[in-house]
């Protein structure tokens, strides 16, 4: 069976060789079926990705990872927890370390752009936008990122191998919140779906640039997480106008009054949940009582308990809450964060 | 990050029908998916010269070019795919008889392991082999099952010899240099992951390397991963302690490690394998049925903002201290790497056992100095650790226990067969006595038929001495006696004891030849009541002759010796000698062995001593042997 794959895998790439060959004759060489090759050539894109460090906790990692995007020390990576923390650093390829801001986001594009503290005379590796392509399913592709934080310091990141499988428009969701981007991305058959390899870098085996490593999610219809990156042709104009200063979108990120939720009623009759009445705008999510041997007992919460995240999502309100789990299907579990006489506490809870 | 092993409890074995046919239908997919692509290969070349019709570039040679081109170049690269595959089908199949299927004695599940000897050595990895006992059942691609013996064990680097049984023609892997293995590399790993061949036709899973030289800390266990390789080929539940393959098979690594988290205990793209080349260092020591320890240096550091590796603090009992090494100089190099961080540091530290004496240079404001230090063990376990829970291999507890079998605390049953059994021996501080007992019997044999014409060991030897090398004048007489070790140097008197020998008894030009000759009668004297305890404690690179030596470890009261045995020489080569912590050992070399008046004894004997490790070697003149006093005979 192995051998089908990896013989079905080196026909691709056979046949790319062909394309290739055919259009620029004086790039003929072997290195297309040969990694070895392409990682002489790929060492230098290593130097392009930052280690970036922020707050985490519960199920939220504290680390992640950015692609330089200019030489003065410009970052982008996925808008995601991590960058809403407030305190980020950011150690590059060589091991220098340096503080972080938020230069702009975009909630369409899912899109953070950071901008590392230099000093004058500092420079960076960084990958040339204008370089980036747009290659068919099929495409061998190499995926760099600091996963699980494997690597440390001046350590280069983790290096995984895979195909462009399709090209699609991505609909996904992490607990309500729904991927945003409506134009297609690129799923690959290498698993990018990690902790903390959100905002690293996808190129083909000859290092051209072509997408950003998407956010740990699901598939909406499947429920099963999602490799996915975002090509960077889609991302270029608006990191081009972050970068130029101006806003994009500005939209804030969870206004949306229409989601589905679960009613007072389901709540209690499903989890064995009262909330604190929803009296003013913003309620927070304060549990009122909790039925003798619901799930909700079961599972440890207790009454004056305050949710205060469903899986890495923070809870605004009792609304939010009642939206959030609305999200998940049955026999999903949850990892609840609570906080209970000061305390964060977590709590695994199993959606009935 | 966690450990994977796979027990296979009896639920998944009646799982295995429905996994062949989910085989079976994935099999098809990619039959039709190669189908597919072959497809679109056969369309490529005809719409290729379609494409080139239609693009006609001006100019009739470059069009020729062209076509030849087109029609040639297709078909090389298609060559060179099928030669791609036909020759990893080749090396699959030359590697495949080397994978072994471990299990415990009930065939229950366990991991995977890779021979390294036509006599089954075989290697695995601790958290496999822990959860199957002291004998185990092993299987091979040629579908049958071996017994196999528990040999040696190295729980912090999670690695485990044993040994199959039943033939002397293994198949075994043929190592590689993990060193020169690359980020992008294409490897394979074998094994048997979830059990899946029940024939142990072994899995092959394909990826590539994604970093090297990676630290993993030992997560809330003694386990730690230095200095390893990341891949992204699919490790699984049962791979533990297959071996990884580059592309060529060569063996370089053994696969024990993957990081987890949302998906649970299954393949992440993220895995780690034990690089061959640490094992490469622990392989001997293993063989001597020891449990292997790994080391500490005895001194801290850190990586500064400058990208500077500086001593944190240091022992100041420690072989470093005395070099010279004090908080905040700069650490350059250990053990031949530079260090560029403290990540460095603990990955260099980690790949070598216990004992190792190893080169470090470093940096302070007198300039650059070289020095090197022993290893001091780590966890000094006496007994094969436990490991955590969620670590360990066991198969699942029937406390009903159905089968009525009773399992011993060794893990063996009643039906292990004596030829088996004697195959262990259980001591504390070894893994397998019975193998130490070969090893070291295997080197104290030898010496021991050399120096049988030494004569009564009773016998005083007066030996004269000068040194061989211009330098202060020296001359003098050593008086070896049972009882006490004398000498007279430039006419100036030492004497020491033998049974309570004192540093300070030493005389401070030739510190450490009192000790040294004490203990060199006692090893000569071919008795081993003369030592509290003797054991062959594997191979290491001695420094600093630069070569391969076999080590004896020999303790007398709290006197701990290392003699090194080259292979051209059943005598030893050298001696280190450690009279207590904290104080600098005695370390000797000998060379060009004689046989003068009876006595068998070196030409030339070598000291090295003080912070300089400065080496002096002494030319041994005439050697007489004096019948043993009345007062040595009578002695008890």
């Amino acid at each position: 069976m192995n051998t089908c794959v990896t013989h079905a895998f080196e026909r691709v790439r056979w046949t790319s060789l062909i394309l290739t060959l055919l259009f620029v004759s004086d790039k003929c060489s072997a290195s297309q079926s040969d990694f070895r090759a392409t990682a002489e050539v790929l060492k230098s894109q290593q130097q392009t990705i930052v280690k970036l460090f922020g707050a985490g906790g519960g199920s939220l990692d504290s680390y992640g990872t950015g692609t330089l995007v200019s030489g003065d020390g410009h970052v982008v990576t996925v808008w995601n927890h991590l960058i809403s923390t407030g305190y980020l650093t950011a150690v590059t390829a060589d091991g220098r370390k340096f503080t972080v801001d938020v230069v702009g986001t975009s909630t369409e594009y899912d899109l953070a752009l950071l901008k590392l503290s230099s000093e004058p005379g500092d420079s960076f590796s960084y990958i040339d936008l204008s370089k980036a392509r747009n290659p068919e399913p099929g495409t061998p592709v190499l995926a760099f990122s600091n996963m699980f934080h494997v690597a440390t310091g001046n350590e280069p990141v983790s290096l995984v191998h895979g195909v462009i499988a399709a090209k699609i428009p991505l609909e996904a969701t992490q607990g309500r919140w729904k991927f945003p981007l409506k134009s297609p991305v690129w799923l690959v058959d290498a698993i990018t779906n990690n902790s903390g390899a959100a905002g690293g870098l996808l190129t083909d085996t000859e290092g051209t640039p072509i997408g950003l490593i998407g956010r740990e999610i699901r598939h909406s219809a499947s429920r099963t997480w999602v490799n996915y990156a975002v090509p960077l042709t889609t991302l270029k104009p608006v990191i081009e106008t972050l970068l130029s200063g101006k806003k994009v979108d500005s939209r804030p990120k969870d206004a949306d009054a229409n989601a589905p939720m679960l009613s007072d009623q389901q709540l209690t009759a499903r989890f064995g949940l009262t909330m604190l009445p929803n009296v003013v705008e913003r309620t927070p999510a304060w549990i009122d009582t909790v039925a003798k041997d619901s799930i909700a007992a079961k599972c440890g919460l207790q009454r004056g308990d305050l949710i205060v995240l469903v899986n890495d999502a923070v809870i605004t309100s009792v609304t939010d809450f009642q939206q959030q789990l609305a999200a998940f299907r049955s026999g999903e579990k949850v990892a609840l964060t609570i906080n209970r006489e000061q305390q964060l506490l977590p709590v695994d809870l199993q959606i009935p | 990050m966690s450990c994977f092993d796979q027990h296979s409890p009896k639920t998944n074995r009646s799982c295995l029908p429905g996994r062949t046919s989910q085989l079976a239908a994935t099999c098809d997919q990619s039959t039709s998916l190669k189908r597919q692509l072959d497809a679109v290969e056969r369309t490529c070349v005809p719409w290729r010269f379609a494409l080139l019709r239609k693009s006609r570039p001006a100019g009739g040679t470059y069009l020729l070019l062209l076509f030849l081109f087109a029609t040639i170049t297709p078909a090389n690269a298609q060559q060179t795919v099928l030669e791609r595959e036909a020759a990893r089908v080749e090396t699959l199949r030359r590697i495949s008889p080397s994978i072994v299927c471990v299990m415990d004695p009930k065939g229950q599940g366990g991991g995977s392991g890779v021979l390294i000897s036509a006599d089954g050595y075989a290697i695995s990895n601790y958290h496999v082999t822990s959860g199957s006992g002291t004998f185990m059942k092993c299987g091979l691609s040629d579908g049958k099952l071996y017994d196999a013996v528990i040999v040696g064990i190295d729980p912090t680097g999670d690695i485990a010899l044993i040994q199959l049984q039943g033939r002397t023609d293994f198949s075994f892997a043929i190592p590689g240099d993990s060193d020169q293995v690359q980020v992008g590399d294409e490897v394979m790993a074998l094994g048997n992951p979830f059990l899946l061949a029940s024939d142990f036709t072994p899995t092959v899973t394909y990826g590539i390397v994604s970093g090297v030289r990676r630290y993993q800390y030992p997560a809330n266990t003694f386990l730690e991963y230095t200095d390893c390789i990341q891949i992204d080929a699919s490790i699984n539940p049962g791979n533990s302690g297959g071996p990884l393959f580059d592309i060529e098979g060569r063996w370089i690594g053994i696969n024990g490690r993957a990081s987890f988290e949302k998906r649970g205990r299954v393949n992440s793209g993220a895995a780690y394998a034990i690089s061959v080349n640490q094992i490469q260092k622990f392989i001997e020591h293993l063989k001597c049925g020891l449990i292997v320890d790994h080391g500490i240096a005895e001194f801290t550091v850190a990586t500064s903002d400058a990208g500077e590796v500086t001593v944190a603090q240091v022992s100041a009992l420690s072989d470093a201290y005395r070099r010279g090494l004090r908080p905040g100089v700069q650490v350059l190099s250990f053990a031949g790497r530079l260090l560029t961080s403290a990540n460095d540091f603990q990955n260099v530290l980690g790949i070598f056992p216990e004992g190792t004496r190893l080169p470090l240079t470093w940096r302070d404001q007198d300039g650059l100095h070289e020095g090197t230090i022993r290893l001091r063990p780590l966890h000094a376990f006496q007994k094969a650790p436990e490991l955590p829970e969620e670590r360990q291999q066991r198969p699942p507890q029937d406390p009903e226990n159905p089968d009525g079998e009773e399992i011993k605390p060794d893990g063996t049953t009643e039906d292990v067969p004596a030829s088996l059994k004697s195959l262990f021996v259980a001591r504390d501080g070894f893994c397998n006595y019975y193998f130490n007992d070969i090893q070291r019997l295997r080197l104290l044999t030898a010496l021991k038929e050399r120096v049988a014409s030494n004569g009564d060991p009773k016998s005083v030897w007066v030996i004269a001495f000068s040194p061989s090398e211009p330098g202060p004048p020296l001359s003098g007489e050593l008086t070896i006696a049972p009882s006490a070790v004398g000498m007279n140097l430039n006419n100036r008197p030492f004497l020491q004891s033998t049974s309570d020998p004192q540093v300070d008894e030493e005389s401070p030009q030739l510190p450490g030849l009192l000790i040294a000759m004490n203990q060199l009668r006692r090893l000569l004297s071919g008795d081993a009541a003369e030592f509290t305890e003797q054991q062959a404690a594997g191979r290491t690179f001695h420094l600093p002759l630069e070569k391969d030596v076999h080590v004896l470890l020999t303790r007398e009261g709290v006197r701990t010796c290392r003699w090194y045995f080259d292979e051209s020489s059943a005598l030893p080569i050298g001696v280190d000698i450690e009279y207590a912590q904290g104080i600098d050992e005695a370390r000797l070399l000998f060379a060009d062995w004689t046989d003068r008046n009876g006595a068998v004894f070196p030409s030339r004997i070598g000291l090295i001593s003080g912070a300089q490790e400065d080496l002096r070697w002494l030319n041994i003149g005439n050697l007489t042997v004096n019948k043993p006093s009345a007062t040595e005979t009578t002695k008890p």
